[in-house]
């Protein structure tokens, strides 16, 4: 700040007496605080708070009982695997890695076949009509893939029939589908927003070297890890990462295609907390469950600002 | 010459294949609002067909419906603008004066958004419980200005920490308050970031169903909740409300996304990656 | 029946119409329904007033939005009778949720929905907190609540918790039980019983009386004769889906006309008594019966089951009684008729005992005294007679002996005949009223659904995991005194 010329210093008794308390430095950061502050604390720390307390408690709210301290058998219980919950992380942990993994390759692949098309006619539309799927409400989503995979009304098998004469695939109660079928929702609705990032990676590549690449006639796998990769990165593995988080969270989408079910085929993290929670009210156990969540959620964060912080180096 | 246009025809339609293969699922239940429930259910699906308006007049018909869209609009729009606001604030002091935490806050605010939505819910849930703050369009209000603050400031952030400290000291230097200098010479520098910051989240809180579930109640039911309850009716599922609700309901953010396409990127990520698409 | 009245405590046994204050009202309001225009306004707390009541209701269930499409005739009732105003919101949940919606309402004590219509099974876990009002003294004061029910089963499924016990928590709102829907148009086809005596020696049951003689190997016999895949036609839909407790209720049914259990009510114990071999067998059973059903049966719930049956898929459907309005619509109408389901051994060996359905009205415990007084109100309205007659025109299913009785019960709707049949004595049960409903349920709807969707492929191996994971589920609560066995710990999915 005090690079330029004319410090504040120097003009501060021309202002008014509240600009003036505004000025100092500690009564103005406050003021600009204050507010997300009051947010913070009310609606997360309290919050956080009450869960890490209730997780130490066994309080069923149908049970017409006061919560009773149970000490840590909340969470004996979940390293015991009550409720098979480790099947669920388990099982988001794959849902995770293929759907994110799917949809990035997808997305590249994509991404780079929509580069350069900035003169194509119609590419706002073409544009919106492609990330569309990201904005549809997903409970709506959810409802009418139900539909689309229904085996006695749905498109789908009707496609399917069409080309391959299958017979009738219950996509959604079928144990070697439900899971895939789910995750091919998930792809449907996120590789537009990889192909978004693939083109903003791609965006990020400096024309100049890309000149010099082609100049020094660089083979294409060359440009592809020395130009491309060496500017995209970054902008891609933030991609990923967001991408990783938002899927961890799922939700929205699974309750109206599946509920989880068959069995507990497709039953992520989100959906059993939820069930624990919201349906059947042990508001103790859940409340352990989420710590753990939050456990995993704090260090996905990590990753995140590391990541940032890499590049803020590596930009530097 | 010839031959690079059928090139550049054929790289474009393929273009236009996959953008509309996207959309086709969205197309289906566009279409699907124009048809009757049996025309709905019919095996093979039928693509041509008498397309009747019967939907949308019994949409309007539906009881709860005004509500239902107030609120979907109230919500959203009010509870985003608080959020833009306060947000707008603390990330100016995250930028300008980096208070001791700093870092800390912005990672806290962040890992609120990284937990699962039962989670983040249930100790709300208990207090608005506790408090009686449930089914109340203030609290909800506040909760979904809430949950839009860290995805805010942290676009926000990203903004002003672009925008030169030499604009702040100019204006301190001419006399300007810090007041004039906030809103009148950096504000207008970060529109970009404020307008991401409000479609973002507006798409977010618009499309939002389990906290309206859970700590909203009959007066602050919004349309995701409607989609959700009226999925049956009857005589089985509803197709005929839900292709043609989804229909409405999907228009506004189409529109935000055609209009405000460069935004897109800086929304999507947090505002952690700038540029156009 | 009125042995059954003392047991629940109630003390009148039949209501006589011109007994008591209500009652002079009554009377005429049979001449002029539910407009007493004869008689002078009564004096009342309310008179003057305007009252907003909500009512939380089942979405998509059309019992359910007959009350509450019948409620403006209370308000007109009201207005007349006693001179005050009431308007009626409506809020909604499907099944699933519904639950979900009310307890997260109630326990915060609030007032959102002064009346709500719940399911059964959810007595135990509202009334335990003391989110719903107890209502034996507002029985025991108000006569027009003084009802012969049909049967104990009524009582049992929609009145009392804990079981067995007097405390009265509900009154029932829509009678249920489980019938068969039949495609009359196929099994009384002369060409399709000539085929059918060619094949299996034996007459294709067609009427009423067949289907309620019918037990369930010769009902397959009839599910597997409609079976034709490439016609489009196939033999029955059940339910087997894993939303809510689709997939539990004719499961349960099947184990019960088996001869198995599925808890010992009195001890809470559920290991031992749910995960035997006989009740494995059923469920093998149950699975086997998909081959009739078609491709989507997995996925079957209410509303699936009604796709496809009002679109000609199936020729028998086992379903809710109370849906008849959505299962028989203007197109099928002359084609379709409503029997008891099939009973389940041999002979005179034979049982039938099938799950309950159907909704209790609850009142919110923590309604105010306004909103209190117009519930009491309405339930005597409800419970008019002319209120249950008009309720059961309109497709509803009312639960009072004096309704059902009547000679033109059985001909107004086509299922009351079946529902009538279903609900005597033994026929049907509820399962549970505990309050830890949900969870129990959430529990095995996973294991039954991972069975029948051949996840799982052990029968026994899933009763095993869903009887341990509620064995420890009520001895957590205190209701089972045993704690799941040693064996519970190597069980899962």
């Amino acid at each position: 700040m005090t690079a330029v010329s004319g410090s504040p210093r120097s003009s501060r008794l021309r202002r008014t007496r509240v600009a003036q308390a505004l000025d100092n430095r500690g009564t103005l950061i406050a003021t600009l605080l204050v507010p997300v502050l009051i947010f913070f604390v009310l609606f997360n720390t309290i919050p956080t708070l009450w869960l890490l307390g209730l997780s130490f408690y066994n309080y069923s709210l149908t049970s017409g009982s006061p919560p009773s301290f149970v000490g840590f058998r909340n969470f004996i219980q979940i390293f015991n695997n009550r409720n098979n919950i480790w099947a669920d992380l388990s099982r988001t942990f794959t849902f995770v890695v293929f759907g994110v993994g799917i949809q990035t390759v997808l997305g590249l692949a994509l991404g780079f076949l929509f580069w350069g098309s900035k003169e194509m006619p119609g590419r706002r539309v073409a544009l919106t009509m492609l990330f569309t799927p990201m904005v549809l409400t997903p409970v709506a989503t959810g409802t009418f893939f139900r539909f689309i995979y229904d085996p006695d009304f749905g498109v789908l098998n009707v496609i399917l029939h069409g080309l391959f004469s299958t017979r009738p695939i219950n996509f959604l109660s079928e144990p070697g589908t439900a899971f895939w079928a789910v995750l091919a929702v998930d792809c449907w609705m996120w590789t537009p927003f990889m192909i978004l990032m693939a083109l903003a990676a791609l965006g990020s590549v400096p024309k100049a070297e890309l000149e010099a690449a082609e100049v020094d006639r660089l083979p294409w796998r060359k440009r592809l890890t020395l130009v491309i990769w060496h500017h995209g990165k970054f902008i891609l593995m933030l991609g990923i990462l967001l991408r990783t988080i938002d899927s961890f969270k799922t939700l929205d989408l699974i309750i109206p295609l599946t509920k989880g079910g068959p069995g507990q085929e497709t039953r992520l993290v989100a959906m059993e907390v939820n069930k624990q929670a919201f349906e059947s009210f042990n508001m103790g156990w859940s409340s352990a469950y989420s710590v753990l969540l939050l456990l995993i959620s704090i260090a996905m964060t990590s990753v995140f600002i590391f990541i940032l912080n890499l590049r803020r180096r590596r930009g530097a | 010459m010839n031959g690079r246009g059928f090139r550049q025809h054929l790289y474009y339609a393929a273009l236009w294949l996959v953008a509309l293969f996207f959309f086709a699922p969205v197309a289906w239940i566009v279409l699907s609002s124009f048809k009757t429930r049996e025309q709905i259910l019919a095996v093979p699906p039928k693509l041509i067909f008498v397309p009747t308006l019967a939907n949308y007049t019994d949409l309007l018909s539906r009881q709860g419906l005004l509500l239902q869209v107030f609120n979907s609009i109230f919500l959203s729009v009010v509870a985003v603008c608080v959020a833009v606001v306060v947000s707008f604030l603390a990330a100016f002091c995250f930028s300008r004066f980096k208070p001791k935490g700093t870092d800390f806050l912005m990672f806290l605010l962040l890992s609120i958004r990284m937990l699962p939505g039962p989670a983040v819910i249930l100790p709300v849930y208990l207090m608005y419980a506790g408090f009686g703050w449930k089914d109340n369009h203030f609290w909800l209000v506040m909760f979904y200005a809430m949950f839009s603050i860290p995805f805010s400031v942290w676009i926000l952030k990203g903004f002003l920490d672009g925008v030169s400290v030499r604009f702040d000291e100019t204006g301190l230097v001419n006399g300007g308050s810090w007041f004039h200098v906030i809103f009148r010479v950096v504000m207008p520098q970060v529109k970009p970031g404020l307008i991401a910051a409000f479609i973002f989240n507006m798409i977010f809180v618009w499309n939002e169903f389990l906290f309206n579930f859970i700590i909203g109640g009959v007066s602050t039911q919004n349309i995701p909740y409607a989609l959700a309850v009226g999925t049956y009716s009857d005589g089985g599922v509803n197709w005929t409300f839900i292709a043609s609700m989804t229909t409405i309901y999907v228009i506004p953010p189409i529109l935000f996304i055609y209009f405000f396409q460069k935004y897109l990127l800086v929304g999507m990520t947090f505002g952690t990656v700038r540029g156009e698409v | 029946m009125e042995e059954s009245y003392k047991r629940a405590g109630l003390a009148l046994p039949r209501r006589t119409l011109l007994k008591g204050a209500g009652a002079a009202g009554l009377s005429t309001a049979l001449g002029a329904p539910f407009i007493n225009r004869l008689y002078a306004m009564e004096a009342h707390p309310l008179a003057g007033k305007k009252i907003d009541m909500n009512i939380l209701g089942i979405a998509g269930w059309l019992p359910s939005s007959l009350g509450v499409k019948m409620s403006p005739l209370f308000a007109d009732y009201v207005k007349q009778r006693y001179g005050y105003d009431v308007t009626f919101g409506f809020a909604e949940a499907p099944f699933s949720d519904l639950f979900q919606k009310a307890a997260t309402s109630l326990a915060t004590k609030s007032q959102e929905y002064n009346i709500i219509i719940s399911d059964s099974q959810w007595l135990g876990a509202l009334a335990k907190p003391g989110w719903i009002l107890k209502l034996n003294d507002i029985i025991a004061k108000n006569k027009g609540l003084q009802l012969d029910w049909y049967s104990q089963t009524v009582i049992d499924t929609y009145m009392a918790y804990p079981d067995g016990t007097k405390d009265v928590w509900g009154l029932p709102q829509e009678g249920d039980t489980k019938a068969l829907y039949v495609r009359k148009d196929l099994v009384q086809d002369p060409k399709e019983q000539a085929a059918f005596m060619a094949k299996y020696n034996m007459k294709l049951p067609s009427t009423f009386e067949d289907y309620e003689n019918l037990n369930a190997d010769d009902y397959e016999k009839v599910m597997e004769f409609f079976t034709r895949p490439e016609k489009g036609l196939w033999g029955a839909a059940w339910q087997y889906s894993r939303v809510y407790d689709f997939c539990t209720c004719p499961l349960f049914s099947a184990m019960w006309s088996s001869g198995g259990e599925i808890w010992d009510a009195k001890t809470g114990q559920i290991e031992g008594v749910l995960n035997t071999d006989a009740n494995a067998a059923v469920m093998e059973r149950y699975k086997s019966w998909l081959k009739y059903m078609p491709p989507g049966a997995t996925n079957y719930g209410i509303a699936e089951e009604i796709d496809v049956f009002t679109q000609g898929k199936v020729a028998t459907c086992l379903q809710w009684a109370a849906v008849g309005l959505a299962m028989i619509n203007a197109e099928n109408k002359d084609k379709v008729m409503v029997v008891p389901p099939p009973k389940f051994g041999k002979g005179a060996e034979a049982k039938r005992i099938y799950c309950m359905g159907g909704q209790p009205w609850v009142i919110n415990a923590f309604n105010d005294d306004a909103k209190m007084r117009v519930a009491i109100d309405f339930m005597n309205w409800w419970y008019l007679p002319e209120t249950a007659k008009e309720y059961a025109k309109r497709g509803g299913n009312p639960c009072d002996k004096a309704t059902l009785s009547s000679s033109e019960f059985d001909d107004v709707n086509p299922w009351n005949r079946a529902y009538k049949f279903m609900l005597e004595p033994g026929r049907s049960r509820d399962f549970w009223h505990d309050p830890k409903y949900s969870e129990m349920l959430s529990l095995q709807q996973e294991g039954f659904t991972s069975f029948m969707t051949g996840q799982s492929k052990s029968a026994r191996g899933v009763l095993d995991y869903i009887a341990c994971g509620q064995q420890q589920i009520l001895y957590d609560a205190g209701t089972a005194k045993k704690e799941p066995s040693g064996v519970c710990g190597n069980v899962s999915l």
